[in-house]
């Protein structure tokens, strides 16, 4: 693990995205991800809410020491968030490598991630440990297989906070048990366009699951990005979690897919106008908002999808949804920008990633 | 306006009195206004009232608003009113009022998930009974009775060599 010239790490990282947005991986046309994470705490420490400034640096130097013991993956690299800057740490919000609470943090805090971006280990977040393993693609459980063997690795030298009853130990109750969030990312442009989306949410709410947007709880739905996970993490296991997600997954998609073959046959035209409009709008405007992006990239996204637009790559677009947020922009011009500025540099951007 | 039955402490208790057709008002302190007590029941204190509204809600938090966590010196009242805890001892510390809760936010209050090696060979055990029991109970529902003559053996095979269950 090395955490030499992080700030260059950081800005090499800027016109590249994780492996877990190529586009590949089981039912890739609507899953673009699934993420699995796991909240630990270590033994004998009080949660960071009660830590003091000496105990947060000493959970810190801990943490950070053994995931470098545990030999969890050759090319981890470790990034103190109280030493870069606001930018850098939404840049690191925007590729899911941090939660936005982590940002916003205060204190000794850091997040150790490999080069394909797959893995993320946040320390001092709420818990004293967030463990994160994304992949493209519905792979929930080679996901979970991941990160189940990282958690044993750094058990062997960690003690976590446990106990049989409550299973692991976590400052907020809702995550005690598991500790283990499982959430796939869908993007479902028919079902929403065709107002289908809340006959989703309901059936979904039934299982114990929530629909949140791309950046999790208390998020905005944009780019008809949506997250599934699950709410409850006490009295059922990992494997059961999972295993109820993958049961409704296979359900949305296929509803998703029967909306746009019903967009298809019914309203060909203007479906196609609307895909190619968009597509337009990417290639010449000179100033797009990110909520407009959003929008225009989930219209071509489906577009591709369906077959009407056929010289992009899944993984341009994919590449796109997150290259174009406001850290990314502002860490690949190397200067803070407002927001008209953003705007101008996110058209200009997006029109020279088309050209290619 | 002072209290016109002891005439020295502050008025805080208006009455309107209607005798026949005439109306009469009467202003008294607290302590007048109770020992006179003509046609008033005791008034409810505004912490009587909270009480009794927290009581209505979330019985557990009276009980144990007086709480405080040994270790992290948290309160259970600060807990209820963040949301977080503030050391694993605040699970134990505050389990009267934890247990509603979790089984509100869980529907369970039991763990049944993985278990850390170092948390002992006796504890994987135990859970993983309770998983081959709670899997045992669904193949019965499903009337697979196949896979519940399996899974009854495996339980046999686990809890066998000792006689905890």
């Amino acid at each position: 693990m090395s955490s030499q010239a992080t700030t260059m790490k950081i800005s090499d990282l800027a016109d590249n995205t994780g492996e877990w947005l190529r586009g590949t991986g089981p039912e890739s046309d609507i899953v673009i991800s699934s993420r699995i994470r796991l909240a630990r705490n270590v033994a004998r420490f009080p949660f960071l809410s009660r830590a003091n400034v000496k105990q947060k640096k000493e959970l810190e130097e801990i943490i950070r020491d053994k995931i470098k013991d545990s030999d969890i993956s050759q090319d981890l690299c470790y990034l103190n968030l109280a030493d870069i800057t606001p930018v850098d740490r939404l840049f690191l919000v925007e590729r899911h490598l941090i939660s936005r609470e982590h940002a916003g943090g205060e204190g000794e805090r850091g997040v150790a991630f490999g080069k394909s971006e797959t893995v993320s280990l946040m320390v001092n977040e709420e818990d004293h440990l967030r463990i994160q393993v994304i992949r493209s693609g519905f792979e929930l459980k080679e996901a979970w297989k991941t990160i189940d063997e990282i958690d044993n690795k750094l058990e062997k030298k960690l003690n976590y906070a446990y106990s049989s009853r409550f299973g692991y130990l976590t400052a907020c109750p809702t995550n005690v048990g598991t500790g283990m969030r499982a959430s796939v990312m869908l993007h479902l442009p028919a079902l929403g366009m065709t107002h289908h989306i809340e006959k989703v949410f309901n059936a979904v709410m039934k299982l114990g699951l929530v629909v949140r947007g791309l950046y999790g709880e208390g998020t905005q739905v944009s780019g008809d990005l949506y997250q599934i996970s699950n709410q409850f993490t006490l009295g059922k296991s990992e494997t059961e979690i999972i295993e109820i997600i993958e049961s409704v997954i296979p359900r949305i998609t296929s509803y998703e897919r029967m909306a746009r073959k019903a967009l298809v046959s019914e309203s060909r035209e203007q479906l196609e106008d609307r895909v190619w409009r968009s597509y337009g709008m990417l290639k010449v405007a000179r100033l797009i908002s990110s909520e407009e992006i959003m929008h225009l990239l989930s219209q071509v996204r489906m577009g591709v999808n369906l077959g009407i637009i056929k010289d992009i790559e899944m993984k341009t677009l994919n590449e796109l949804f997150i290259l174009t947020l406001p850290g990314h922009l502002q860490k690949l011009e190397g200067r803070e920008l407002n927001s008209t500025q953003r705007n101008v540099i996110r058209a200009s951007y997006v029109r020279k990633r088309l050209e290619k | 306006m002072k209290c016109e039955s002891c005439n020295k402490k502050h008025a805080t208790v208006h009455l309107t009195e209607i005798v026949g057709t005439a109306k009469k008002e009467r202003h008294l302190c607290e302590e007048c206004a109770q020992s006179i007590n003509t046609h008033l029941t005791k008034i409810p204190s505004p912490t009587e009232i909270l009480t009794s509204l927290i009581n209505q809600v979330a019985p557990e938090i009276n009980e144990m608003s007086k709480i405080v966590c040994p270790v992290c010196g948290l309160s259970y009242l600060e807990f209820r009113s963040h949301g977080r805890l503030g050391c694993a001892m605040d699970y134990t510390i505050f389990r009267k009022g934890l247990i509603p809760l979790l089984e509100k936010m869980h529907s369970s209050t039991q763990h049944v998930g993985k278990v850390p090696s170092r948390a002992g060979k006796e504890l994987i055990k135990k859970n993983e009974l309770m998983q081959l029991r709670s899997e045992l109970n669904k193949a019965v529902e499903k009337e697979d009775y196949e896979r519940a003559a399996e899974l009854r053996d495996k339980i046999y095979e686990l809890s066998g060599d000792n006689d905890e269950d």
